[in-house]
């Protein structure tokens, strides 16, 4: 156990350092850099003095060589676009990211767990062909086209805002604050939500019929219980060891599609602080970004696989 | 027995019907019509207080103008910064500021500046000439490496500047020098006691940074930072000592608020603009935008704010650096004035304009356009439409038809093919482009387009790699003086061939020394002459060709009052203390 555990720290340690490595490299090689999007290309003594303020006169090794040692000693370096710490600016985004992508994860699995468990025991009902048709649907437009669509779909409307976190009026009150979140968080949630639902739909039906095929249901009805307490209560619980471990796939899907997401929407997260970071040559704050996502996605990858785990023992061992 | 339940075919239909009538709800835009826009309703009288809320697409680098060139700085410093003098943006008169009058010396380059009295910063303390000596210091001083510095500097030299008493300031250029006290409008004033710790102890590159408390920033501008918000805003509120006053005696600003909103899509920003979430973008909207506005504009939600045509035309530019062709053989016709003089004549600028900007673009044929009505010379030599002339042309440096495929070739038959760097995802631009090759086809050049990511090709063309390259700029100021770094052939902005150490061409000589001319002389009719001389010699070279210029106008929410449009940017911020909201 612990020889595992060692294993799987040290091949987290090597991931995260070739994300942020890959990350800070590539951004280096990069045609461009910070100076010239600050000051332009007209100012030359000016660029110069700011190139040779952020070390950027010095070689990519050195470069480097500086940045990893920094990582190293727990700094993840300075953010040029931003002028403060890398973690400082990870912070804040981090957790916009998560508040984003907990929705996303909530909505989807109140939308398609449920729903897959409909089709999965009512295989012929029409409302089945229905849910099948809208899961094919969302399963194949990609989360930048959703997202696309549902706030052209706002703008129409004017339902819902169409870009941002929050209103530019600072709400006056604890619950016009929490509207406001809400309905700021709407579209980006649900762009990232109906194609987890989908997805989820499709692999709890799969899984309930797999379930119901075991004549568990009948069992539990043969005992007087209601049709719905017997799916419920023992046909959906076994079907759980199939789904949870899609939950850690999602995770990553989820992460790759926010990126698209937060820049269409303008939600300022770990996604669009990439973006940021890439356009203004930011190789320390794409670095860090590229590691945070990284250790996120290991951290949710690895706490449902622990949950499988414990759900199921017998997907826990390596044998 | 007989089944209750319907039968799955009318299911199926209201399914159906039900899909059908929502997508029918969201296509009619079932948001109610606002009433129709009074005309001209735009420049009613303002109402004071209220939030006006800005697109803004990028973060905040620095709120110091001295250290940052972005765009995002230069608004910022209009709105919380004043200067000596302004020039109008749209009457292009000299107007005084914090400096209230001024005399000039018989040399011509002596000046003498009377202050404007009971002047507080934005946190209450008193403004004084050591503020003044302060800014014009800090622009000069080698140690703080002002990106202002260049364009300050009069023949190439600072300015001389000392208190007279606490209310006035003597200043002195190096010499004569045409605009004058104009120059002044490109420096903001800025506080001696917020910043002077910073330039002794070598902090100024970091002091105002988007780090910084606002409490630390003041300024004598109409609003004042409130805060910042990464990702998502820049809040700025009514400046309280603001010490300007509308004609009729009422304070400014009238705005309580601005709010910069950050998104850095422009679709998004738009669609922001549609619902009202914002009441106008910084960005003058492309051809496109203003069909998508359309509806908006019918139901009077948005206003579309004429603006003029456009003072920053597409450029097409050569790379004529003699080092860049050294060991290409093209380099004889490449870097020859019949190639750039025949793809001038390919185009048709005329149908250039309908095509990409659906009419609301003008002919050029130099970087000066008919928006900038001062300096403006509608008598440089002008390139017909005329493929026969163009192939002739080509003809004469050795571009002629030797084999079966549709390129001319060289005597060493080489293709007649230049690559084009130009933006990545900039829609008119890339169109444009795509209109310019068909039309350098049709007389046998081939132009291989390499759009590029902005900070990519501005790299490029710094370090002069490109064959030629297709973008827009923006221009600093109309006046020619103030932009000599394009002009001048040692100049960093001398797209073509930046910073020769001495003129590579007669031409390139030819318009130093008018420029020179042109910029050391206050004889105004002199200086328009001398700068027709100096867009005839340019025209008849064309190193960089310009084709169109475009209409501009900006799209503006129904709650805005008393704009005052500019074809300069910013262009409607430049006056924000008089712009007003309804509630």
């Amino acid at each position: 156990m612990l020889r595992r555990l060692s294993l799987r720290l040290v091949l987290a340690v090597a991931l995260l350092w070739a994300a942020g490595s890959l990350g800070f490299v590539m951004t280096q090689l990069a045609p461009g850099d910070a100076a010239l999007a600050d000051v332009g290309p007209g100012a030359v003594e000016a660029r110069e003095a700011l190139r040779a303020r952020l070390g950027l006169d010095a070689p990519l090794s050195v470069r480097y060589q500086r940045w990893l040692t920094g990582v190293v000693q727990g700094s993840l370096g300075h953010s040029v676009l931003f002028e403060r710490p890398v973690v400082d600016v990870l912070r804040e985004r981090m957790v916009n990211t998560a508040a984003l992508a907990l929705a996303a994860l909530l909505v989807g699995s109140l939308l398609g767990v449920p729903l897959g468990v409909y089709s999965g025991t009512h295989p012929s009902a029409i409302g089945t062909r229905c849910i099948r048709g809208a899961s094919a649907l969302f399963v194949s437009i990609p989360s930048l086209l959703l997202a696309l669509v549902l706030v052209l779909v706002s703008a129409r409307t004017g339902w819902l805002p169409v870009g941002g976190m929050t209103g530019a009026a600072a709400a006056s009150s604890l619950l016009g604050l929490i509207i406001d979140r809400l309905s700021h968080l709407t579209v980006p949630a649900l762009a990232l939500a109906l194609p987890l639902a989908a997805m989820l739909e499709h692999t709890q039906a799969q899984a309930m019929a797999d379930v119901s095929s075991m004549r568990v249901i009948d069992g539990a009805r043969a005992r007087g219980l209601s049709r719905r307490a017997a799916v419920w209560r023992h046909a959906w619980p076994l079907s759980l060891g199939t789904v949870l471990p899609v939950y850690g796939v999602l995770a990553g899907s989820l992460f790759g599609g926010a990126v698209a997401v937060e820049a269409v929407t303008a939600w300022p997260g770990l996604g669009r602080l990439m973006l940021d970071a890439v356009r203004a040559r930011d190789a320390a704050l794409l670095a860090g970004a590229a590691m945070t996502a990284t250790a996120l996605l290991a951290v949710i990858t690895q706490g449902i696989e622990a949950l499988a785990a414990w759900r199921d023992p017998r997907t826990g061992t390596d044998a | 027995m007989a089944s209750t339940r319907p039968p799955r075919f009318l299911l199926t239909v209201l399914l159906i019907a039900a899909v059908a009538g929502t997508a029918y709800l969201l296509w009619r835009d079932v948001r109610p019509a606002a009433p129709p826009q009074v005309p001209g309703a735009t420049d009613g009288p303002p109402a004071r207080g209220g939030r006006l809320v800005v697109g803004l697409r990028s973060e905040p680098r620095s709120f110091n103008r001295h250290v940052a060139a972005a765009a995002f700085t230069d608004v910022f410093t209009h709105l919380t910064q004043a200067r000596l003098v302004r020039i109008h943006r749209q009457t292009g008169e000299l107007e005084p500021l914090l400096a209230e009058s001024w005399t000039i010396a018989p040399d011509g380059h002596h000046f003498t500046l009377q202050l404007r009295r009971n002047v507080q910063w934005s946190d209450g303390t008193p403004f004084t000439a050591d503020d003044v000596v302060f800014s014009v210091e800090a622009a000069f001083d080698p140690a703080l490496k002002s990106v202002l510095a260049a364009s300050l500097r009069v023949d190439g030299q600072p300015w001389e500047v000392r208190a007279l008493d606490t209310h006035s300031v003597a200043l002195a250029f190096a010499a004569p020098f045409g605009p004058g006290l104009r120059l002044l409008d490109l420096l903001p004033v800025l506080p001696k006691h917020r910043l002077e710790a910073a330039r002794r102890d070598g902090t100024w590159a970091t002091a105002w940074n988007p780090a910084t408390p606002p409490a630390e920033i003041a300024g004598l501008g109409p609003f004042q930072l409130a805060g910042y918000e990464p990702g998502q805003r820049v809040v700025l509120t009514r400046n309280p000592h603001y010490w300007r006053t509308a004609p009729d005696g009422a304070a400014l600003p009238y705005l309580d608020e601005v709010v910069l909103e950050i998104a850095t899509d422009a679709s998004t920003e738009l669609l922001r603009l549609q619902t009202g979430q914002l009441d106008m973008l910084q960005q003058a909207l492309r051809a496109e935008d203003v069909a998508t506005l359309q509806p908006q504009v019918d139901s009077g939600a948005v206003s579309l704010v004429d603006l003029g045509v456009s003072t920053d035309p597409d450029a097409f530019v050569f790379n004529l650096r003699p080092e860049f062709w050294a060991r290409d053989p093209r380099a004889p016709w490449a870097t020859s004035r019949a190639l750039r003089q025949a793809l001038s004549h390919a185009v048709n600028r005329e149908q250039l304009a309908n095509a990409v900007f659906l009419g609301e673009a003008v002919p050029v044929w130099g970087p000066v356009t008919p928006g900038n009505t001062r300096w403006f010379s509608p008598n440089v030599p002008r390139y017909a439409p005329d493929p026969a002339r163009a192939r002739a042309l080509l003809a004469s440096v050795g571009l002629e038809q030797r084999d079966d495929d549709p390129w001319l070739e060289d005597t060493a038959g080489r293709d007649a093919r230049l690559s084009v760097l130009t933006f990545r995802g900039g829609t008119q631009l890339e169109r444009a482009l795509a209109f310019v090759r068909e039309a350098a086809a049709a007389i046998g050049v081939a132009l291989d387009p390499v759009p590029l990511e902005t900070n990519a090709l501005i790299e490029r063309m710094v370090t002069g790699d490109f064959e030629s390259l297709f973008f827009s700029y923006s221009t600093s100021d109309l006046d020619p003086a103030l932009t000599r770094d394009f002009w001048l052939s040692s100049g960093s902005s001398h797209l073509w061939h930046m910073a020769q150490p001495a003129p590579a061409t007669a031409w390139e000589a030819e318009i130093d020394r008018l420029m020179a001319r042109q910029a050391s002389t206050t004889d105004e009719a002199e200086r328009v002459r001398l700068f027709a001389e100096v867009q005839r010699v340019l025209a008849e070279e064309v190193p960089v060709l310009y084709f169109v210029a475009p209409r501009l106008s900006m799209g503006v929410g129904r709650r805005v009052r008393q704009l005052s449009p500019s074809v300069l940017r910013p262009h409607l911020l430049w006056a924000a203390d008089s712009i007003g909201v309804t509630p």
